[in-house]
């Protein structure tokens, strides 16, 4: 549904103005398409310590874990017996509002902002990660990009990009009221990420 | 080196101790000094007001009257001045011959803290001023013509002179020409919180390299009765007590 | 508060103390995180450069680039409608709602909805439109506008919104900020839980995949664009940005310009609508393209670069203005100094005359703006513009610069004119007294330095 008449009038009306500014236009200068590089410190610390100190600094929890065991033990631990969601068999949407803990996995990380990256046409994560007040990530150490212009690449380089795709940095928040920081808005108040360095 | 005054029309009929200041300060590290009364405006009230077709007669004049002369750089004491002779290419930018014109005035066009350090690369003029005073960044000065640490280092050259930033050494004072008038209270308002600064630092004088930040700032300051003074750069480089 | 009375409404601003100092500490703090955030990446003025030639690249052919953002953006399910102006945005909206049998909306903040009045429009059709950023939610039980791009409610104290808390939702009294932004989130839970449609802005629509990307702190986005069955979005026409890859330098920009993060919590990078029916998400997404006015803004490029605007308000929090008076005062959606160049355009010269003189041109904005916007040059094309189309109100200070220039392009009539005005000075009315009502003049000087330099050299 196209409004036809709408989208030509608007049309016009860019083209025309855009002749209009034509005499006053300089020569266009060439963009450098290649994005900018954070330039790399000298004492370069790997992808799990920059992201943990990232994700630390925005009030997230990291941990990192070496087997399926010590996963298993660090997933309990954090729910403590609390009801949990998990993505890969999540409840119906109506009843998700009365979990205390959603748990996914994380298709990728971003060391440089301490950012998980979650593909919602990988798992069902979009709403097990949004609504429950505790979401709980497991993110593979090798799936840890070092920058964001890394991640953005990877997102675009398949056939098609994933028809929604999320970022994450750290619990939700806000500063809305006389700018004091709350944290926990209407996403999640503690975000836990374990990361895996299983081989 | 010969050097052309560009005195302002501000501080030849209001505050004609700035002119003067400038005169001695250049005579004294070893410029010639020439002054062509012929000149009046550089046109900023009126470009700035909008009024481009009324401003761009007067900046012809001002070109006409400073080709003729042979110095090798235009001075003036005022970074707004200077900036706006800097921008006369744009008002002649449908006409070619004026534009290349204008180009050669406003690259030998300079303001005197920038002229002194950067042309003549010298930061001791012999200057003797005791007390303590702070430095206000005019806008124009700062952002147009990237002033920050020149005055400062002219400044700190003054023997007797203890110098301490401002907290908002960058904030604007609220003149902004015609605004000053067109929106007094919002004037004002900004303006008091530059007072308020400049009574915590503890400063017996506020420098500053425009007169008309001067004369809004000394205005305010006199009227709440203050014993904080203004002074131009100009009038602490000339001075040699 | 309407623009026309600019005058007016500054003065009344300037008497709110409490505003004041709400201002004072938001702008303050705001202005500190920005120059940290900054400051912590050494390749922070070479990513302002690369973003404003990213902008000025897309908006010098944003014809092509719209059909092709439109194109991709089909190709992945997404409608598109298009709006040639705010009347138009809100009846397709409000057709799209209620032809769902919609009732109730969830909306997350926009300038743009904001721009359209959409919620007043929806209301209008029976809907029930609920704001669910916090500061927005605040602003809309208030019944106020937002005063600040990105901090809606940064006028108000904790006191007045807890007040409003217990007026509105029955909420216990408490000062508590925790407990605020709890009532606030147990009371938008129910109305997520129950939503029909959800209406959202765009931060950024990327051509090359049809993707909309939206940014924010809260979450309300994520629930909004998540969880109703219908998603609308509105998109004006110069959010676009050619690659997905240019993400990279708006990323590193936008955040830290507006509230000095190195990255907002959350970005929803959608795509068209799901792969699949049993798929998570929404069935149906639309997006509105609206021009409104900015396709006006293409015909020079002194305006064309208002369209560079990622609306991260730095602007706003630099500007002694702005400082002084706050949002409301402008009367406007887009206030400070953005608001000061883009509402004439928006809304007319007529209407808006005052704020693009509402400035001391310090230039202050212009060197945090993240796309390198000048605007003081911005204001002072208007000014021009103003000065040249408005004949009635500015045809006696014509006359007086016209009179002016005579005076100053003749050095004898220069002299003369000084020293009539030395004799008369203490007669010298209206603008004198705008001057001395707060600050001593200094008299004209008795010896003009051009009269001492005859005389001594």
């Amino acid at each position: 549904m196209n409004n036809g008449d709408a989208r030509a009038e608007i049309m016009r009306s860019i083209r025309t103005h855009l002749a209009m500014s034509a005499p006053y236009d300089g020569p266009e200068k060439p963009i450098n398409t290649n994005p900018s590089k954070s330039p790399v410190q000298t004492a370069v610390p790997s992808v799990v310590e920059l992201f943990k100190q990232n994700l630390e600094a925005v009030d997230g929890h990291c941990l990192v874990v070496y087997n399926e065991a010590e996963l298993s033990e660090a997933v309990n631990r954090i729910v403590n017996g609390r009801r949990v969601a998990t993505s890969d068999a999540p409840p119906a949407t109506g009843d998700l509002f009365k979990y205390d803990v959603g748990i996914t996995s994380a298709q990728a990380g971003i060391a440089e902002t301490g950012t998980l990256v979650l593909d919602s046409s990988v798992e069902r994560n979009r709403l097990v990660s949004l609504v429950p007040p505790v979401h709980i990530a497991i993110l593979n150490a090798s799936r840890i990009y070092r920058t964001l212009s890394d991640a953005l690449t990877t997102l675009q380089s398949g056939e098609e990009v994933s028809p929604a795709i999320t970022f994450i940095t750290g619990p939700s928040r806000t500063a809305d009221i006389e700018l004091t920081l709350a944290i926990g808005v209407h996403g999640p108040q503690e975000l836990y990420v374990i990361i895996n360095q299983n081989n | 080196m010969k050097v052309s005054l560009f005195v302002t029309c501000l501080v030849d009929q209001l505050w004609s101790n700035i002119g003067t200041s400038c005169v001695a300060v250049l005579r004294r590290v070893g410029c010639e000094v020439e002054f062509d009364d012929r000149q009046t405006c550089c046109g900023q009230p009126a470009f700035n007001t909008g009024y481009r077709n009324e401003a761009r007669p007067v900046a012809r004049r001002f070109i006409e009257v400073f080709e003729e002369s042979k110095a090798d750089a235009i001075v003036s004491p005022s970074g707004s001045c200077t900036a706006m002779v800097h921008h006369f290419p744009e008002l002649f930018s449908d006409e070619p011959q004026w534009r290349e014109r204008a180009e050669a005035i406003a690259a030998r066009t300079h303001e005197l803290s920038s002229f002194l350090i950067r042309v003549l690369e010298i930061e001791d003029v012999g200057a003797r001023w005791q007390g303590k005073l702070t430095w206000h960044d005019a806008c124009h000065g700062l952002r147009d013509l990237n002033l920050k640490m020149e005055p400062r280092r002219l400044i700190r050259q003054v023997r007797g002179a203890e110098f301490v930033e401002l907290e908002n050494a960058e904030s604007c004072c609220g003149f902004g020409g015609t605004f000053s008038v067109k929106y007094p209270e919002i004037s004002l308002a900004i303006l008091d919180q530059k007072i308020e600064a400049i009574e915590r630092a503890g400063v017996q004088a506020v420098v500053s390299g425009d007169a008309s930040c001067l004369m809004q700032i000394g205005g305010r300051l006199s009227r709440t009765g203050s014993k904080v003074r203004v002074m131009h750069l100009a009038e602490l480089l000339a001075a040699t007590d | 508060m309407n623009t026309e009375t600019f005058a007016e409404n500054a003065k009344a601003a300037l008497q709110d103390a409490q505003l004041r100092d709400a201002l004072r500490n938001a702008t303050t703090l705001f202005g500190k995180k920005r120059r940290e955030a900054a400051a912590s990446l050494s390749n922070w003025e070479e990513l302002r450069s690369q973003a404003r030639a990213i902008k000025d690249e897309v908006l010098l052919h944003l014809d092509r680039y719209l059909e092709t953002f439109v194109r991709n953006a089909e190709k992945r399910g997404a409608k598109i409608h298009w709006a040639r102006d705010a009347a138009e945005a809100n009846a397709i909206i409000t057709r799209l709602t209620t032809e769902r049998g919609a009732r109730n909306v969830v909306k997350s903040k926009s300038m743009t909805t904001e721009e359209i009045h959409l919620n007043a429009a929806l209301e209008r059709a029976g809907m029930q439109v609920v704001e669910t950023d916090l500061g927005e939610y605040i602003i809309q039980l208030a019944d106020e506008t937002p005063s600040h791009i990105i901090a809606p409610a940064i006028h108000k104290t904790k006191r007045q919104i807890a007040e409003l808390f217990t007026t509105e939702l029955g909420m216990a009294p408490t000062d508590d900020v925790a407990q605020l932004t709890s009532t606030a989130r147990a009371t938008l839970r129910e109305r997520f839980a129950t939503a029909d449609v959800g209406i959202s802005g765009v931060n950024f629509g990327i051509v090359e995949t049809g993707t909309i990307v939206i940014v924010e702190n809260e979450g309300n986005i994520r629930l909004t664009t998540s969880l109703p069955r219908t998603h609308i979005a509105v998109m004006g026409i110069e959010k676009l940005l050619p690659r997905f890859d240019d993400l990279d330098v708006f990323l590193k920009l936008l955040p830290r310009s507006g509230t000095g993060q190195a990255l907002s919590t959350y970005q929803s990078f959608i795509t068209g609508t799901k792969r699949n029916a049993s798929d998570e998400g929404p069935e149906e997404l639309h997006i509105i393209v609206l021009d409104n006015g900015r396709s006006r803004m293409l015909a020079h490029p002194v305006t064309r670069q208002s369209l560079a605007c990622i609306r991260c308000g730095a602007c706003l929090n630099s500007c002694p203005v702005y400082q002084q008076i706050g949002g409301h005062a402008y009367g406007s959606v887009y206030p400070g100094p953005i608001g000061s160049v883009i509402t004439p355009q928006l809304i007319g010269m007529q209407k808006a005359a005052q704020l693009p003189y509402a400035s001391s041109l310090c230039g202050a904005c212009r060197e945090v703006c993240p796309v390198k916007i000048d605007i003081p040059q911005l204001l002072l094309h208007l000014r021009s513009e103003i000065s040249e189309k408005q004949p009635s109100g500015r045809r006696k200070e014509r006359l007086l610069f016209k009179l002016w220039a005579a005076i100053m392009t003749r050095p004898w009539l220069y002299e003369k004119t000084a020293s009539a005005a030395r004799l008369f000075q203490r007669w010298l009315k209206p603008p004198v007294k705008a001057w001395t009502s707060g600050r001593d003049l200094r008299p004209i000087e008795a010896e003009s330095f051009r009269e001492q330099w005859r005389r001594t050299r």
